[in-house]
């Protein structure tokens, strides 16, 4: 117990009995005794007690009903019930009702006693230290939340003003008017930007509680197809989608992996390639979804494959941010996905992805 | 300009961002889908036009393109006040939303609001904004 005091209330109608507890006890902690029920809760009203032990048989009011009286005022001590003779029905309510702790029987074994109240400070610090943690961590998830608010709009919200006035500048035919200072002011200001997005989304991606729903795949792949493709066509889609099974599964994460993997398809693509093709292979069973997508791009190089879900990892000579395939695995982990990857010049790149189906999980619990 | 879009009237742009306001005036000035382009720098200051010319038809806005995080009164809360306005009036806007939030819980409640025919991010896409109004 070292340097803290541990406050301990015991109430018996016996005075003898808070004498020798107080005997017992006293060097090891700070004693309140009180002989009645009335007497300890004039005593609870001014000290913060830790531990409260209470004798069952007194008159006016029992133990159990003493500790049911105080459960919403005073909830944090801990309740040792103390009783000369074993009477089921109050042990029952008094588990039942009294939130006890401890149920000990009369004589008490001063050692047993002795351990049982240590164990009780140490429940009660327990109960107040995860209190106070759940207090700190709401106050930190306020915090993060008001941030990545302010990150959403306050530092999104000039960069994208910037944007628009390259849109003017383009527009108006201004676009080449100072060389290539435009096009730099726009590249920078749309990498700002998909850094910006992309960081919200892994956090979004890290706090977000599950929230399952039916998916409908081909609808999902071409909005973001669409999503994706609105300034630059090039790219030919060939989808292969096969469901004829529900899937249930969490929506955002879904949509964050397959628009990354999408994007990443359409970035990547060779800049020379004639017939740019990027192919989407799903099929839905009641155990999952297989996803595959291929395309014809640059490709992987052969040593990077393992490194390309690291955090910051980029390709040399690549633009990307090297946080799109970081949150891909991610949101995967979340959802209890896989994903493989192969990259060679016949083939071009593919990754494979399965989803589990929530569905079955459900049906089969 | 383009023939195959007839000109609407009145766009009305409510936007306390200043240079959003400039920049989106000016792009729907060269996109050329407008007569004429009213802008306001609050929500309030917008009621207040369409309160004060609600029986000249020929003033009010056939679409409004609404920013959603202002001070005072947001986007939002412009709308509790605008399906309040007579139903002959709002029968014949469309109320849109321009906005650069990312805030999943802004474009949840942009989508789901009945007064809203579609949500634009900005920074506004003339084509986007054009093909739209070919849908109208």
């Amino acid at each position: 117990m070292n340097t803290t005091t541990v406050r301990v209330l015991y109430i018996d109608d016996e005075e003898n009995n808070l004498h020798a507890f107080k005997a017992s006890f006293r060097r090891q902690y700070e004693i309140y005794t009180a002989i009645s029920a009335a007497e300890g809760l004039k005593i609870l009203e001014n000290v913060p007690v830790n531990v409260i032990i209470a004798d069952q048989k007194m008159p006016g009011m029992t133990g159990v009903e003493f500790f049911k009286s105080i459960i919403n005022t005073y909830p944090d001590p801990i309740r040792i019930l103390l009783t000369g003779y074993t009477d089921i029905e109050a042990l029952a309510d008094a588990i039942n009702h009294g939130d006890i702790y401890r149920y000990i029987t009369k004589p008490w074994n001063d050692l047993e006693l002795h351990n049982s109240i240590k164990n009780a400070y140490d429940a009660y610090k327990a109960k107040i230290d995860l209190r106070n943690k759940i207090a700190e961590l709401e106050k930190t998830n306020d915090e993060l939340n008001r941030f990545i608010y302010s990150i959403s709009h306050e530092l999104r919200a000039p960069l994208v003003s910037v944007l628009g006035i390259v849109n003017l500048v383009k527009m108006e035919d201004l676009y080449d008017s100072s060389g290539e200072y435009w096009s730099l002011i726009e590249t920078c200001s749309n990498k700002l930007d998909y850094y910006i997005q992309k960081t919200l989304q892994y956090y979004k991606n890290n706090k977000t509680a599950s929230d399952l729903s039916s998916i409908n795949f081909k609808k999902l792949i071409t909005e973001l197809i669409e999503l994706y493709t609105y300034t630059d066509k090039s790219t030919n889609f060939i989808l292969n989608i096969e469901q004829n099974e529900e899937f249930i599964g969490d929506a955002f994460r879904i949509e964050v992996i397959l628009g990354n993997l999408i994007s990443n398809a359409i970035k990547y693509q060779n800049v020379n390639e004639e017939n740019k093709r990027v192919s989407v292979n799903i099929s839905v069973t009641s155990y999952g979804a297989d996803i595959s997508i291929n395309d014809n791009g640059v490709g992987i190089l052969n040593e990077h494959l393992e490194k390309i879900f690291t955090q910051f990892f980029k390709g040399k000579n690549q633009h990307g941010s090297g946080l799109g395939l970081f949150i891909v695995k991610e949101a995967l982990t979340k959802i209890h996905g896989k994903i493989e990857v192969s990259s060679n010049v016949i083939d071009g790149t593919t990754f494979k992805i399965t989803i589990p189906n929530a569905k079955f999980d459900k049906e089969t619990k | 300009m383009q023939n195959s879009t007839k000109r609407l009237n009145r766009v009305m742009l409510i936007d306390d961002n200043e240079v959003d306001l400039k920049i989106n005036a000016k792009v729907l000035s060269i996109s050329n889908l407008f007569e004429h382009i009213i802008y306001f720098k609050s929500g309030e200051s917008g009621l207040t036009y369409l309160k004060k010319h609600i029986h000249h038809p020929e003033e009010l806005p056939d679409l409004i393109l609404l920013d959603i995080q202002m001070p005072d009164m947001n986007g939002f809360e412009f709308l509790d006040y605008y399906k309040r306005l007579p139903k002959p009036f709002i029968d014949n806007c469309t109320v849109t939303i321009l906005s650069s939030t990312l805030d999943f819980g802004d474009i949840k409640k942009a989508e789901a609001n009945t007064y809203v025919a579609k949500m634009f991010m900005k920074p506004l896409n003339p084509k986007e904004l054009r093909d739209f109004l070919h849908l109208l």
